[in-house]
């Protein structure tokens, strides 16, 4: 017993610094923390949305040209065409009055493929990621309501959901498109009035089987408030998935803008990596095998949407401690 | 003759923590006509042994090493086909859950017949006639043949599933767990066909179960498992009577006994070995209380101990004087401790002596329970703390637009009809019944996690139904509720300490110190020790007896006054349930808590309540003191539920019950009384008059005509065999 006493008395110091600071905050940090400690190809999603990020807001200083304006030769004439410098015959630029230091040469109107890929890494995050926070947002409010009450608040939002399930996506964004000035915020908004559907479905489902769990009842037994049963109980539970959906959403979100750009619909004062395809293809880049403009902005797209599902990989596994090995 | 004879098998699990050795070393022979039952904790290796022997381990299983001899062939030699041939011909199995094996798609003789024409060459009319004799030998009626399955109960499902087993007259009959999820009426049935059948068709039978007392009633002989070996394996009669491992003591001594009630259980405190790894010495030498040094060092082998009597135990020369000792359950008493892993706050050296701490004295004789809950309700001398009056609580169901669309008329279920009773402080209540009864919603609306929709529920003089807002949440902190399943009871995303101090935080305790403290001390108090140890564990760290203590802790932690616990521990393994009820006994004694005990299992309930109430379709058909209810009970429905326990005694045998299986659904309010479908005192007077509250001079109140006016009307039942269906 004499021991015992000992052990406690040594103990209850170390731990109520413990556990004075584990605060919901500090949970959430280190849970956040733990995702990318465990799974490696998570950290690689990070690191892919980090570089993207840095490239984004440093476009400006990274960017060797202005995206949009074509570069002209001694003459005054475009410089068309052009092959990286890595790739070109050495002198032709020369023969043309200008030095190529293109790293991924230019358009066929002359503007500078490298500095398009640099600025449009800056519309595919502002759509991928005001996109997903909304779906994710969007989604689990309605997610929650619509579960943890039932009823009438249930088939009003669900029936919501089923018109949202009606609307066809792409088409829903032309239209839009017809409506506003050609911009991408129309694709943020479509996501936002469309893809809500999916998130709030899986998450309402979860919510009715988590809130008829016993630490519900036992958290309301105790005397909780309804919205602390949602948002200190509920919530934090069906909060993987809404990270999932929101990192999905991220994913479609760039691929929905790169669609839409590469059917045209999107502005042609904003450059994205999609409308740095549809130019491609119209001006035939393909047939002239100018594979320098083409795959970068392809690989881009491919790198963010799977940074995305890395990392919403990473979450369903971490955020759900009985889903892990023991 | 033995007709299985097992030597020395060996089953490995591989996983992706290591080799798990499920069954080490197992020699077990079986004869001809012998009805063997085989009993441990979950995890020791039951189900692995039977999957071994009709060889369908899962694919990480594999028999490294032994020989199954079923009739002088070596299972193990032989090909696939031919095993294909084995098994249900000779070795028929009742896999663990199996009614719901049956296809719900097929009728349920189809199913039969089925496999009586592929497997069993009949043709289709003998089949046919085959079906018909199989239904009737499990006490089916044979229009049944042509039912679905959700058409059957449980307890019909069961026996079909036996009918199946049987069809093509297997040699050796293995079943695993056949009555664990029934109710004990059900249960007391199966039961009997199995033992009707033991005698008629002189089977041999193994049974797996960890319910001792089933293995009495059916059973000749007895082998124990612990940890994938074979501890102890004896006739039954003796195996009862004087048990030759400690392990099996412990079983025996667990067990709640209507018949010998006892003051206190004995819990085997800790778990079995980690199999990845097991202990060289004794492999139970960890939860042993006569272990001595040598037990960690030397293996003890199966050695015969008697006439016809194994054992694996070094001390088993001593037993006899072991056995006197083993009555006392203070010896089996020890702190529960975090074992398996380790702790993460980076504990000393001096902490991880701390985790194997010496025995601390839990106060076992805690036999005053105050005096206040002996008085009987006579006494309206004190205030109650709770009392129901006409309570009611009614469902509608099939409502709605999908209802409308389907056809389906809106129904009310009837699940509390009426109740009324009062609880004082200290007091203990139990509330029995079949599943269906509704003592699970009675127990949600004495918490208020559900609104009566009739009658008045007071506590300490307020009425429920109208509390809101400061009154409401002061209630929320005098009553609590403990719940089942105690691996859903809290929240995965929240250590245990974040699950405990949540009701302090809602009730406004704003010091940190103070609230870490109170966790502290109420973790000590249901006996997880070193407390620390445990605050930062998740739950899914922890095992099932643990877990339901910290449910409780989280129940105790606002100090309540009344505590309402919903199976408390019908989910967990029968060596720690012992030590969970013995816990919030004496817990609720010592802090003179007023608890209501929600189970079907009255042998349970016994043990824990001054008073049972027995609940039968919404209704108390009959509630007293806990003795005289057991020892005498006066309803008809007590009458059979008290029989139906079965006794961990084989010289014991239970009566045959007179009552049918199933309780039917609660959709109609009875003009009479609800019992008189299924009762077999049923009188005229049953059918038409409601059943008169009758007061005896203990305080016990029946609902029942038998005690009643009339109860000279005439008998409805003749005493026809019961067939159910």
């Amino acid at each position: 017993m004499q021991q015992e006493a000992m052990v406690r008395g040594e103990l209850r110091g170390k731990e109520k610094v413990q556990f004075r600071q584990g605060s919901a905050l500090r949970q959430l940090w280190e849970a956040n923390l733990e995702v990318f400690q465990r799974d490696k190809l998570a950290l690689l999603g990070l690191f892919i949305f980090v570089f993207f990020t840095l490239v984004a807001v440093f476009a400006p200083v990274i960017a060797p040209n202005d995206p949009l304006t074509p570069q002209k030769n001694a003459n005054g004439d475009w410089i068309k065409d052009a092959e990286p410098f890595w790739m070109a015959e050495p002198g032709e630029d020369e023969a043309e009055g200008y030095v190529n230091n293109f790293l991924l040469g230019t358009t066929n109107i002359g503007r500078d493929i490298f500095s398009q890929l640099v600025y449009g890494s800056r519309a595919a995050l502002l759509v991928g990621f005001s996109a997903a926070i909304a779906v994710a947002v969007i989604g689990t409010v309605v997610g929650l309501l619509a579960g943890y009450y039932g009823g009438r608040i249930d088939t009003l939002l669900m029936r919501a959901a089923d018109v949202a399930f009606g609307i066809p996506f792409i088409p829903f964004i032309i239209v839009i498109s017809a409506f506003f000035d050609p911009s991408i915020w129309n694709v943020v908004l479509a996501m936002a009035a469309l893809l809500w559907r999916d998130s709030s479905r899986v998450i309402r489902s979860q919510v009715l089987v988590i809130k008829e769990q016993s630490f519900v009842s036992a958290a309301k037994v105790s005397g909780a408030s309804e919205l602390r049963i949602i948002f200190v109980y509920i919530a934090p539970s069906i909060l993987p998935l809404s990270f999932l959906y929101g990192t999905l959403a991220i994913a479609w979100a760039i691929l929905t803008e790169a669609s839409v750009s590469f059917l045209g619909f999107s502005d042609p004062e904003t450059i994205s990596w999609g409308y740095m395809l549809q130019d491609a293809f119209n001006s035939l880049a393909l047939s002239r095998e100018a594979y320098y403009w083409i795959v970068p902005p392809g690989l881009c797209i491919m790198l963010t949407v799977m940074a995305g599902f890395f990392i919403g990989r990473g979450y369903e596994e971490v955020l759900f401690p009985r889903l892990r090995r023991m | 003759m033995s007709i299985l004879s097992i030597r020395n098998l060996k089953v490995d699990y591989a996983t992706q923590d290591g080799t798990v050795q499920a069954v080490d070393g197992v020699s077990l022979d079986v004869a001809e006509g012998q009805h063997l039952g085989l009993i441990g904790e979950s995890g020791c290796g039951k189900t692995t042994l039977l999957k071994a022997i009709v060889q369908v381990l899962p694919r990480n299983g594999r028999i490294v090493g032994g020989e199954i001899i079923f009739k002088g062939a070596d299972l193990l030699k032989m090909s696939r086909a031919e095993m294909r041939q084995l098994r249900w011909r000779e070795i028929a199995t009742i896999p663990q859950a199996s009614m719901d094996s049956l296809n719900p798609v097929q009728r349920v003789g189809k199913q039969l017949t089925k496999l009586l024409r592929v497997r069993g060459g009949y043709d289709k009319r003998s089949a046919k006639r085959r079906a018909v004799d199989l239904f009737d030998l499990v006490g089916l009626d044979s229009e049944r043949l042509s039912h679905y399955p959700h058409e059957f109960s449980g307890g019909m499902k069961q026996r079909a599933v036996i009918a199946m087993a049987l069809a093509l007259e297997p040699s050796l009959l293995i079943a695993d767990e056949p009555v664990t999820a029934l109710d004990v009426i059900v249960q007391h049935q199966i039961l009997e066909v199995l033992r009707r059948l033991e005698e008629e068709l002189n089977l041999t039978v193994m049974l797996i179960t960890h319910d001792i007392s089933v293995v009495a009633q059916v059973c000749d002989s007895v082998a124990v498992m612990y940890a994938g070996r074979i501890v102890e394996q004896a006739a039954a009669e003796p195996f009862f009577a004087s048990p030759a491992h400690p392990y099996s003591l412990g079983l025996q001594q667990a067990f709640p006994n209507l018949a010998r009630p006892r003051d206190e259980l004995v819990s085997i405190e800790g778990y079995p070995p980690d199999l990845r790894e097991p202990p060289t010495g004794c492999r139970f030498a960890e939860r042993c209380p006569f272990v001595q040094d040598a037990c960690h060092s030397d293996d003890p082998q199966l050695q015969q101990v008697g006439v016809g009597r194994y054992a694996a135990c070094l001390r088993s020369g001593e037993m006899d004087a072991l056995r006197q000792q083993a009555e006392d359950p203070a010896l089996w008493q020890r702190v529960e401790v975090a074992q398996n892993s380790p702790p993460t706050l980076n504990p000393s050296p001096k902490m991880r002596e701390g985790l194997f701490l010496p025995p601390v004295e839990e106060p076992a004789s805690h036999a005053p329970l105050a005096s206040s809950c002996r008085k009987e309700l006579g006494d309206e001398g004190e205030k109650p703390l709770l009392e129901l009056r006409d309570v009611s609580k009614r469902f509608k169901v099939g409502g709605g637009l999908a209802g409308l669309l389907r056809g389906d008329k809106e129904q009310t279920v009837y699940a509390v009809n009426n109740i009324s009773f009062r609880l004082r402080r200290g007091e203990s209540l139990g509330l029995a019944g079949e599943s269906g009864c509704g003592k699970s919603t009675t127990g949600k609306l004495l918490v208020k996690l559900l609104d009566a929709s009739d009658g008045e529920i007071d506590f300490d003089g307020q009425d429920l139904m109208t509390m809101d807002g400061e009154n409401l949440l002061g209630f929320r902190r005098r009553a609590q509720l403990m719940f089942q399943n105690p691996f859903e009871a809290l929240n995965p995303r929240f250590t245990l300490y974040r699950s405990l101090t949540e009701p302090l935080i809602i009730h406004g305790w704003t010091d940190d110190d103070e609230r870490l403290e109170r966790v502290v001390e109420t973790l000590d108090r249901v006996n997880l020790r070193p407390a620390e140890v445990f605050l930062d564990k998740y739950p899914h760290q922890l095992s099932g007896g643990q877990l339901q203590r910290v449910v409780l802790a989280r129940a105790l932690v606002l100090q309540p006054d009344f505590l309402v616990a919903d199976e408390p521990v019908s989910m967990l393994d029968v060596s720690v349930r012992a030590g969970i009820l013995n816990t919030t006994r004496r817990l609720a004694s010592e802090l003179g808590l007023a608890t209501v005990y929600i189970s079907h299992d009255l042998s349970l309930l016994q043990y824990t309540c001054d008073r049972i109430a027995i609940m039968y379709l919404g209704e108390i058909v009959e509630i007293g003191p806990s003795q005289q209810i057991i020892s005498n009970p006066q309803h008809p429905y007590t009458q059979a539920l008290i029989a139906a326990v079965p006794v961990p005694d084989p010289t014991i045998e239970n009566p045959p019950l007179r009552i049918r299986e199933g309780v039917p659904r609660p959709t109609e309010q009875f003009i009479g009384c609800p019992f008189s479908q299924r009762c077999p005192e049923a009188m005229q007077a049953c059918l038409d008059i409601r059943p008169p509250q009758v007061r005896d001079e203990d305080g016990r109140i029946t609902l029942c005509h038998l005690y009643g006016e009339h109860s000279a009307s005439p008998k409805l039942t003749s005493d026809t065999p019961i067939q159910v269906g």
